[in-house]
C-alpha cells in the first residue's frame, strides 16, 4: 500500500506532503493543482518493477516532458534549481520502504538523475497497479502497442500500460464471489460483457458484438474496469488510480461504479482519484459506511504565494475548500442577487 | 434587531420590525397559538417582507445510507427529500394566510430557508420549493403573487449575501 508522497520543486508543487489512506482516495481542486501529477507520480512508483529502466525512466514515460528531458518536470524558477519526489509505502509486514527521486533543471535524462531508497527491495515485492486515463484507449487498442515500441509516439506512457493490462488473461482458477458479483453488476449496467479477438475488444450482449469503436465512450469505460477486475489486475493489495471517472459518464451509472470502487476498497484495492464532479462525491458520501477508508483530499492556491497546498478530510461535509461545492455556491449567490436584489446588503 | 430562534442567532440591522412568527410564549404578543404552520421568523423592510425557516441538520444523515443502497434505502431517502420540501412548502403557505388575514401580505415576500446541507443539495430544494410554492405570478388569474422568491442556503451563504443581517449559531448554556 502506498502510505505517503511528497513533492519538492517538483512539477506543479513547490513543497507538498500527502499522507495516503489505504483505502480510497479522492482528489478534488480547480484546473492546474495538480491533481493528475500526484496520481502520475505515485502510479509510476507502483509499476517501477515492470518497467526497465527504474523510477526516474517510469517517472519520465508517464509524464513525457518536451523532448524527454527529465529535468524539464523541475518546478520552474528563473534561476537553476533542483527537485525531488518521494513515495513511501507500507509493506506487509508493516515496515516503511521509500523511493526517492532527485534531479535539477539542467538534469538532461534519467539516468541522470538520482534515485535513493530501498529500490531493490520495492523491485522485489512488486505492486500490482493500474491507471485509467481521462481519454479512453480501448478502442484505440489494435495496433497501438506495437506501434508504441517501434516508434517515438507523443504519448505518456500511461495510455499503452493500460492497454497491457487489459490484454493480460485471466487468472487460472475460478473467480471467486465477490469478485463474480462486483462483474455482475458492471455487466448489469452495460447491458453485456466484454471479449478480446485479435487486439480488439467487444461488448457482447444478447443483440451481438458490438466493437468498442461503436460503443459510447463511458460503455468503454465501464468494460475496461470489467476487464480488470476480470482479469484480476485489481485484487486484494493492487493500486487503482483512476482520472476523472465521470468524463463521459452518464451520471445515472455514478452509483454503480461508486458502488463498485467502494467495494473494491473492502476487497484490499487501494484507489486512487480525482474528479471535478458533484454526483461522484456525494456518491461516495451516499454509499460508503464508518468503516470504509475514504479520505477525500483538497488542493488549492494559498492566496498570498500562490503554491498549492492541500487539506484532507474524513467527512465530505467538512471538504474545504470544496471546488466543486464552491461552483453551486456561486449559482447559490447569483440567484440571490437576481431575486433579491440588495436585500441585506 | 436581534432575533434568537432554534438555536441561531440573527440581527436585522435594517429591519423595520422582526419577530419570532412561530412563537409559543403565550405571554408575548407575538404568540401564533392556530392550528397552523409557522415560519420561524418575519422580517419586516422597507420594500419587502423577509420569512424566515430554519432546518438544522446535527444529522445531515438523513440523506445517507449506512449500507449498500437497496431499493426501500433510495426510496426512503427520496422521501426524505419529499418530507423536507413538503414541510418548507406548507410552513410558508399558512404563515401566508396568516399575514394575509394580519393584513400583511402588501409588499413582496421572500422566503429563505436555512438548511444545514451543502449547496448542490440546497440548489435541488430551491428548486422544487421555486415551483411548488409557487414562487411569482403562477397562474393567469393571479393579480398577485404569494412569495417573490425562495432562496435556499446554508450558514456560510446566509453570511456571504446578507451581511445586513449577521447568523451564528448560539453556544449552548454551559457549553465552553
Amino acid at each position: 500500500m502506498l502510505d505517503k508522497i511528497r513533492f519538492d520543486k517538483f512539477t506543479a508543487f513547490e513543497k507538498l506532503e500527502i499522507k495516503f489512506s489505504t483505502g480510497i482516495n479522492i482528489f478534488v481542486g480547480e484546473n492546474g493543482t495538480g491533481k493528475t501529477h500526484i496520481l502520475k507520480a505515485a502510479y509510476a512508483a507502483c509499476d517501477i518493477a515492470k518497467s526497465k529502466g527504474g523510477f526516474a525512466e517510469k517517472i519520465n514515460n508517464v509524464f513525457y516532458p518536451s523532448g524527454k528531458q527529465i529535468g524539464r518536470l523541475v518546478k520552474r524558477s528563473s534561476v537553476s534549481s533542483k527537485g525531488a519526489l518521494e513515495v513511501t509505502r507500507k509493506l506487509e509486514d508493516g515496515k516503511k520502504i521509500f523511493l526517492r527521486l532527485s534531479l535539477s533543471n539542467h538534469t538532461t535524462k534519467p539516468d541522470k538523475a538520482t534515485v535513493s531508497g530501498a529500490t531493490k527491495q520495492w523491485i522485489e515485492t512488486p505492486m500490482e497497479a493500474a491507471y485509467i486515463p481521462v481519454k479512453d484507449m480501448m478502442a484505440n487498442a489494435p495496433g497501438f502497442r506495437s506501434l508504441y515500441q517501434e516508434r517515438e509516439i507523443h504519448f505518456e506512457e500511461i495510455y499503452v500500460d493500460i492497454i497491457d493490462k487489459a490484454f493480460l488473461p485471466i487468472l487460472k482458477g475460478p473467480t471467486d464471489k465477490q469478485r463474480k458479483q462486483l462483474l455482475e453488476s458492471l455487466q448489469e449496467a452495460m447491458d453485456g460483457k466484454v471479449v478480446a479477438k485479435n487486439e480488439e475488444f467487444f461488448l457482447r450482449s444478447k443483440l451481438g458484438e458490438l466493437e468498442f469503436t461503436l460503443l459510447a465512450e463511458g460503455y468503454r469505460k465501464l468494460g475496461l474496469l470489467w476487464i480488470l477486475i476480470q482479469n484480476g489486475t485489481l485484487l486484494n493489495g493492487s493500486v487503482l488510480f483512476w482520472d476523472e471517472p465521470e468524463t463521459n459518464l452518464n451520471p445515472r451509472l455514478m452509483k454503480t461504479v461508486v458502488g463498485i470502487l467502494i467495494e473494491l476498497q473492502r476487497l484490499g484495492v487501494q484507489i486512487f482519484l480525482t474528479t471535478h464532479d458533484y454526483v461522484i462525491l456525494k456518491e461516495f458520501d451516499l454509499q460508503s459506511n464508518q468503516n470504509d477508508k475514504i479520505l477525500f483530499h483538497s488542493l488549492y492556491r494559498n492566496k498570498e504565494s500562490g503554491e498549492i497546498e492541500i487539506s484532507f478530510t474524513k467527512q465530505y461535509l467538512s471538504l474545504s475548500p470544496n471546488a466543486i461545492d464552491d461552483t453551486f455556491g456561486n449559482m447559490v449567490d447569483r440567484e440571490i442577487e437576481k431575486s433579491m436584489g440588495g436585500l441585506g446588503k | 434587531m436581534k432575533i434568537e430562534a432554534d438555536g441561531f442567532s440573527f440581527d436585522f440591522t435594517d429591519a423595520l420590525d422582526a419577530f419570532v412568527f412561530d412563537e409559543k410564549d403565550k405571554t408575548k404578543p407575538t404568540y401564533h397559538g392556530l392550528p397552523m404552520k409557522a415560519v420561524d421568523i418575519v422580517a419586516e423592510f422597507a420594500d419587502a417582507y423577509v420569512y424566515v425557516e430554519m432546518k438544522d441538520f446535527n444529522d445531515p444523515d438523513l440523506y445517507r445510507n449506512e449500507t449498500t443502497e437497496t431499493d426501500e434505502e433510495v426510496k426512503a431517502r427520496h422521501d426524505n427529500f419529499k418530507w423536507l420540501k413538503n414541510y418548507l412548502k406548507y410552513k410558508y403557505r399558512d404563515s401566508y394566510l396568516c399575514r394575509h388575514a394580519e393584513n400583511k401580505v402588501e409588499k413582496p415576500i421572500h422566503y429563505i430557508c436555512l438548511l444545514t446541507l451543502d449547496n448542490a443539495l440546497n440548489i435541488a430544494m430551491q428548486k422544487a420549493l421555486q415551483k411548488e410554492l409557487p414562487i411569482g405570478k403562477a397562474s393567469k388569474r393571479w393579480r398577485q403573487e404569494i412569495a417573490k422568491s425562495c432562496q435556499v442556503v446554508n450558514i456560510a451563504k446566509w453570511n456571504d449575501n446578507f451581511p445586513k443581517w449577521p447568523l451564528s449559531r448560539m453556544v449552548p448554556a454551559g457549553a465552553a
